[in-house]
């Protein structure tokens, strides 16, 4: 109740601040962004959590960087990234000289930017595995997995970036573990109808469209992770998605979650074209989806809107 | 000389201190009643006329006294918890009446008049003051005012200690006719007499008037009667007309005319109407401090403060050294000090909820309240278990004269409050109210087909007290334990409590997460209190029990927790001699508490959180039960040496939760100059302690056990000045540090076998704060004083944060702090350099009253966004925002005027009033906090409360 309490507080703020008109929503993609950044695989866990090679082997293997840059107003501007792996998670720019590994540089073009790296096998110092600064660095030393930090600094005209990854390291901890699976939206429908990724609906009016993803629940896993007060403990994950569109908004603009009693979110949002539109477009739309464990994946979709 | 003009000696009546008892035994149940008669010479040899003083009123009355005469308030300082109201336990008693000289120009024109004044009695019984309360000119007032001022009363007794007191006396001049006949008594002793018997009333609200005159004519010499505790009266007079003239402090003069028969009884009641308005604040005395500040609200401020919705907690909010707190929320935030800080009690015990619906209405029924105190520090020994400020409320005993009772209206809620005696002794208080909201929500929620949509908000509250042991006719304290039997009890029993449910269920296609929430949390309190006093020694124990229930169901988790408390405190006070007295008591508190909860493993306490969608933990299931005792030893004196009151004390505290065990020492000292009679010098110095609640006990990782006492050392230094009888100055400065305060969370710790937990809470927290209050109140002075009304202004500095490193996580709400190189202690987020509250009241007549707030202060500390490029986590998908030093800048000032409009028609036995209650009356913009865009770019500011109408009604009898 206590607590309730100073949620209540907390609820009055947010509802007060609910009232202010702010232009710029999440959901509205106008300029340089970074709308999400996966790893494939999303985690390496090793066969054990001995410095065994075979575990090495694993920690240090090739994964696949992607992220999602957008920049509609950019008119294909070259984007300058690098890409840095290092110690602490907050650490948000990868700032600390002493503690940080340039993985990549370069210069792309919106859309998708993937990367081939090693992060598990970057080393600092005099050799040091950035492994082991990581859980140094960690209040709670790898107890929830190794997680360093990717951080992608990217650079579009007078427009600038840094967002960060986290690449998680496991290993068997606990009866039960096992290596987390990429989440992937199973298919998207708009009013209800399938919305596949050649398609091209025509969205007229004023809206509101409904668009929704298809039952995630079959894909949700339930995975163990070590334990603060018991050993372990198990969790089921409750995905949710981000939506995005290049013209209008999403409302709710995210998805799907759990709130705090168990009660999971349904994949249900609602897109409008902006009250004052009168000419005909093109839409893309972006949903991206995140499992909460590292994991995360998008689908692009294109519709034309007509007033 | 009296009646210069004449020819005729002066025949000087003896005052007769028996006859015309005008104490209103509301106050003290005692005091010297008196009236003074003098004769004038005629006038003339053809106009043979008398001029009499022919009845003078001693009042004794206590603050805001709006209807119902009460017996035997409270308790005596000395040993009394600090919320009784002031009783005087001795009455001044006129020793020395000097006549006044009748106004010759005023004689010679036949002209008589009736001077009401207030007489200010000094400590030593001397008249400090008198003012007339409203002048009638031709000299009457002058010659009032210069025979008042050679007047000499006995000292009067404030809570059995001398003190200055205010009474209201009316001086009247009559002119008398010639003297009978010889012979004619006789006759008019042999002629038939008629009876005219019957009860004097508050029109409006059906007090009985006691201490009122009642006669046929204007002749002094004429049969008068007098009107008893229950307002009645029977006056024999000749039969035949009766221009009845009924003289109450108080009340206008009510004049009729009945026509009496020989030797027939006629039974009549009178409505008097009650003069200036509903208050009544006639005479006003002050309990002794020795705190160096204490601010009394009066029932009526807290009903009718502007912008307070009638709530007494959030008037406290306009006393100085209590910043504002953000919307319209009531939270005190005393002298630098944190929510939660500052102890809310009533009567004594504390109350476990103060606002209904989180942060709604608080608990406090404002119909139920005797007074509020509020201690913003350096308060007495007797109180303990917090760092910040006292609030003790004093409730309200039932009417010792006849069955009263109010209901209200409004938007939020309705309530009644029913107050009556039941026998001779023992009288009864009880009020109620439930919210409505519940049945109106359903009208203003959109419906959708398919879709469910049900908020239910609802709360009620309840006080209820039973007094016995009234002085039952007694005049005095000391009169009372003598028919007693040289000791005597008094006390009364009550039990308040509240319930507070909110139910939001919301499903359906649309939706996109279906909400089910169920909450409801209840708490009861049954004290008792009884009094003893005998001589100088007065013990007052007070023991008390509760029972409180929570239930939390969202979703699949589920907490259910009952607490049950057991308490006493027991007062004992003896006052050895005048310059020495003693108190000293037990303040103590048992606690058992369990809870049972099942909830999904929630993250950062059962496992490592991961940024982002929080996943479903399996369900856990606990019972948890925690045994909690507070205890509290204190020992206090009060040493008057010359103009100084010294009082040291201290106050032992012991904390027993499960195993941890927790001590703690608080001496303080308060020392008081009274440089004259209207000034007085103050200071004080002392440690504070709070128990952090047992709650917070509960097994690792949830709670943190081995937490101890928060700390405070309190210091202040003043001065305060009654320039007249109705306006007060006081100017304090303070300095406080808080140490060992509890914030959340702590650190981090690796257990041995190598497992990890964060503490949920630690002692870390730290604070200081120093400024300057003043606070200028001007009361009203008399009934028909329109004006009342008080200026506070604080400016102050408040520090706050932790003395340890920032903890590596900051693991939910509070204790955060916005990057990694901002310190650890720096200008606390309420912190308000000035603070400035304007309240006024103003009766405009003809049941029309007007009020305004008008407040300022300065802006809520902010940090300001340094943003040159964006900080994003594809995790949490959500940035990261880059500012400015902490706290370098605020807000906007705040500024906002509040205005009440009452209006109330007085009828035969009842009054209606009806008042429309506007906050932000120019619908200021004012920022409450700062808010940004997604991308931590650009600053948006959340605006206040913006104009805000309530309308209500009240039926009082």
């Amino acid at each position: 109740m206590k607590a309730l309490l100073k949620y209540g507080g907390l609820l009055l703020a947010l509802g007060a601040s609910a009232c202010i008109d702010i232009d710029d929503q999440p959901s509205k993609v106008h300029d340089f962004r970074v709308l999400g950044i996966s790893t494939e695989k999303p985690e390496l866990m090793a066969p054990d959590c001995e410095r065994t090679p075979e575990a090495l082997e694993v920690l240090t293997s090739e994964v696949r960087f992607r992220a999602l840059l957008v920049d509609p107003a950019g008119g294909g501007r070259p984007i300058q990234y690098t890409l840095w792996a290092c110690a602490d998670v907050e650490d948000e720019l990868c700032a600390d000289e002493a503690n940080r590994v340039k993985l990549a540089e370069g210069t792309t073009a919106e859309g998708e930017l993937s990367l081939a790296i090693r992060p598990g096998a970057a080393t600092v110092g005099e050799d040091i595995p950035l492994l082991l600064r990581v859980q140094e660095a960690d209040p709670f030393k790898g107890l929830g997995g190794i997680r360093m930090p990717l951080v992608l600094h990217a650079v579009a005209g007078d427009e600038e970036v840094y967002a960060q990854k986290l690449m998680v390291f496991w290993c068997p901890m606990v009866e039960g573990m096992k290596e987390n699976v990429q989440p992937v939206i199973p298919g998207l429908r708009v009013d209800d109808a399938p919305w596949t990724v050649d398609a091209l609906p025509e969205l007229r009016g004023e809206g509101p469209f409904v668009m929704t993803a298809d039952d995630v629940a079959p894909f949700e896993e339930t995975y163990v992770v070590p334990g603060l007060r018991e050993e372990s403990v198990t969790l089921q994950e409750a995905w949710e998605i981000a939506w995005y569109a290049t013209f209008g908004e999403f409302s709710p603009q995210v998805t799907g979650g759990a709130d705090l009693g168990g009660q999971k979110g349904k994949h249900r949002t609602e897109w409008e074209p902006p009250e004052d539109a009168k000419e005909a477009r093109e839409v893309t739309f972006w949903a991206v989806v995140r499992d909460g464990r590292g994991g995360m994946s998008w689908v692009s979709r294109r519709a034309r809107w007509s007033p | 000389m009296l009646g210069a003009a004449g020819s005729t000696p002066l025949q000087p009546l003896t005052p007769e201190f028996s006859t015309r008892p005008l104490l209103r035994p509301s106050l003290s149940g005692s005091g010297n009643p008196f009236s003074t008669r003098m004769l004038l010479p005629a006038m003339s040899p053809n106009v043979k006329a008398r001029s009499a003083l022919a009845a003078a009123s001693l009042l004794l009355a206590g603050p805001a006294l709006a209807q119902a005469p009460q017996a035997d308030a409270a308790q005596p300082e000395a040993a009394a918890p600090a919320q009784a109201q002031p009783t005087i336990t001795k009455p001044p008693e006129l020793l020395q009446q000097v006549e006044a000289q009748y106004p010759p120009e005023a004689l010679t024109q036949g002209l008589t008049a009736s001077v009401r004044l207030i007489i200010t009695i000094a400590e030593d019984g001397t008249v400090s003051d008198v003012q007339p309360t409203e002048a009638v000119g031709n000299g009457f007032d002058e010659a009032a005012i210069a025979a008042v001022r050679q007047f000499r009363f006995s000292p009067a007794e404030v809570d059995g200690v001398s003190a200055p007191v205010q009474v209201e006396y009316v001086y009247h001049f009559t002119l008398n006719a010639p003297p009978p006949a010889e012979g004619a008594q006789a006759e008019e002793q042999e002629a038939p007499k008629a009876t005219l018997t019957g009860q004097l009333i508050s029109r409006g609200s059906r007090s009985r008037v006691a201490g009122a005159t009642v006669r046929c004519g204007d002749d002094p010499d004429a049969p008068e009667a007098l009107s008893d505790a229950d307002g009645r009266f029977t006056l024999q007079v000749p039969p035949g007309e009766c221009a009845v003239r009924v003289v109450a402090s108080g009340y206008q003069l009510y004049q009729t005319k009945e026509q009496l028969k020989p030797n027939e009884t006629t039974e009549v009641n009178f409505y008097l109407a009650p003069s200036g308005g509903a208050l009544e604040t006639v005479v006003r005395s002050e309990r002794p401090k020795k705190e160096v500040v204490r601010r009394t609200i009066t029932r009526q401020e807290a009903q009718k403060t502007p912008g307070t919705f009638g709530d007494p907690i959030r008037v406290i909010q306009a006393l100085p050294g209590v910043a504002r707190a953000p919307f319209i929320s009531g939270e005190l935030l005393v002298r630098g000090s944190n929510p939660g800080q500052t102890a809310t009690m009533m009567d004594g015990v504390r109350i476990p909820i103060l606002f209904h619906l989180l942060g709604g209405p608080s608990v406090v029924n404002a119909e139920f309240i005797d007074q509020l105190d509020f201690y913003p520090g350096g308060y007495g020994s007797q109180y303990g278990r917090a760092v910040g400020g006292i609030v003790e409320v004093g409730t309200r005993k039932g009417a010792a004269d006849t069955l009263h009772g109010s209901v209200k209206i409004d938007l939020m809620d309705a309530g009644f409050f029913l107050e009556t005696p039941i026998t001779d002794g023992i009288s009864v208080a009880a009020a109620a109210r439930r919210s409505y909201i519940d049945t109106l929500l359903p009208a203003f929620l959109p419906k959708d087909e398919g879709s469910t949509l049900s908020v239910v908000p609802r709360y009620w509250d309840y006080q209820l007290r039973v007094d016995f042991g009234a002085k039952r006719g007694a005049a005095s304290e000391a009169e009372a334990q003598e028919q007693a039997g040289g000791a005597r009890s008094s006390g009364y029993v009550m039990a308040f409590g509240s319930d507070d449910q909110l139910r939001v269920v919301s499903s359906g296609p649309k939706v996109a997460t279906d909400i089910e929430l169920d909450t409801r949390t209840t708490f009861h309190r049954v004290k008792g209190d009884w009094t003893y006093r005998k001589g100088a020694l007065t013990s007052v124990f007070t023991p008390y029990v509760g029972l409180d229930n929570s239930s939390f169901d969202f979703g699949a988790a589920r907490q259910d927790g009952r607490q049950y408390s057991v308490g006493a405190r027991e007062v004992l006070g003896m006052e050895l001699s005048p310059m020495l007295t003693l108190r000293t008591g037990l303040d103590l508190v048992y606690e058992y508490e369990e809870y049972d909860v099942e909830f999904p493993a929630p993250e950062d306490l059962e496992y490592v959180a991961f940024p982002g969608a929080e996943s479903v933990g399996e369900m856990l299931k606990e019972s948890i039960s925690l045994d909690a005792f507070d205890g509290a030893l204190f020992l206090e004196a009060d040493v008057k040496v010359g103009k100084f009151t010294f009082t040291p004390g201290v106050r032992g505290n012991l904390q027993l939760v499960d195993d941890t065990r927790n001590l703690a020492l608080d001496p303080r000292l308060w020392v008081r100059y009274a440089a004259t009679e209207r000034t007085s010098l103050k200071g004080s110095v002392g440690l504070y302690s709070q128990a952090p609640e047992t709650f917070r006990f509960v097994i690792e990782p949830y709670g943190t056990p081995d937490l101890v006492y928060q700390r405070a050392f309190q210091t202040s230094l003043g001065v305060e000045h009654r320039f007249t009888d109705a306006l007060d100055v006081d100017l304090t400065g303070f300095f406080n540090r808080r140490f060992k305060n509890i914030v959340e969370p702590g650190q981090i710790i690796q257990r041995e076998g190598g497992t990890f937990f964060q503490e949920r809470y630690s002692n870390d927290g730290i604070g200081r704060a120093f400024g300057v209050e003043l606070m200028v109140k001007k009361n009203r002075a008399s009934a028909q004083d329109k004006w009342s009304g008080w200026l506070s202004y604080t400016l102050s500095r408040a520090l706050d944060g932790r003395a340890g490193p920032k903890p590596a996580r900051d693991g939910g709400f509070g204790g955060g702090f916005l990057d990694d190189q901002d310190a650890t202690f720096g200008l606390s987020p309420w912190d308000q350099t000035h603070i400035l509250t304007l309240v006024g009241n103003y009766i405009l007549g003809n049941g029309w009253e007007l009020g305004g707030r008008f407040r300022y202060t300065t802006g809520r500390p902010a940090s300001p966004l340094n943003h040159t490029y964006d900080v994003y986590n594809s995790e949490r998908n959500g940035y990261s925002p880059t500012y400015g030093p902490f706290f370098s800048s605020r807000t906007d000032g705040f500024h906002q005027l509040d205005v009440r409009v009452e209006k109330s028609w007085q009828f035969q036995s009842w009054t209606l009033a009806t008042y429309l209650d506007v906050q932000n009356i120019y619908n200021a913009s004012n920022a409450e906090f700062l808010t940004n865009d997604y991308r931590y770019r650009k600053e948006y500011e959340v605006p206040g409360i913006p104009i805000l109408p309530v309308l209500g009604v009240k039926g009082s009898f």
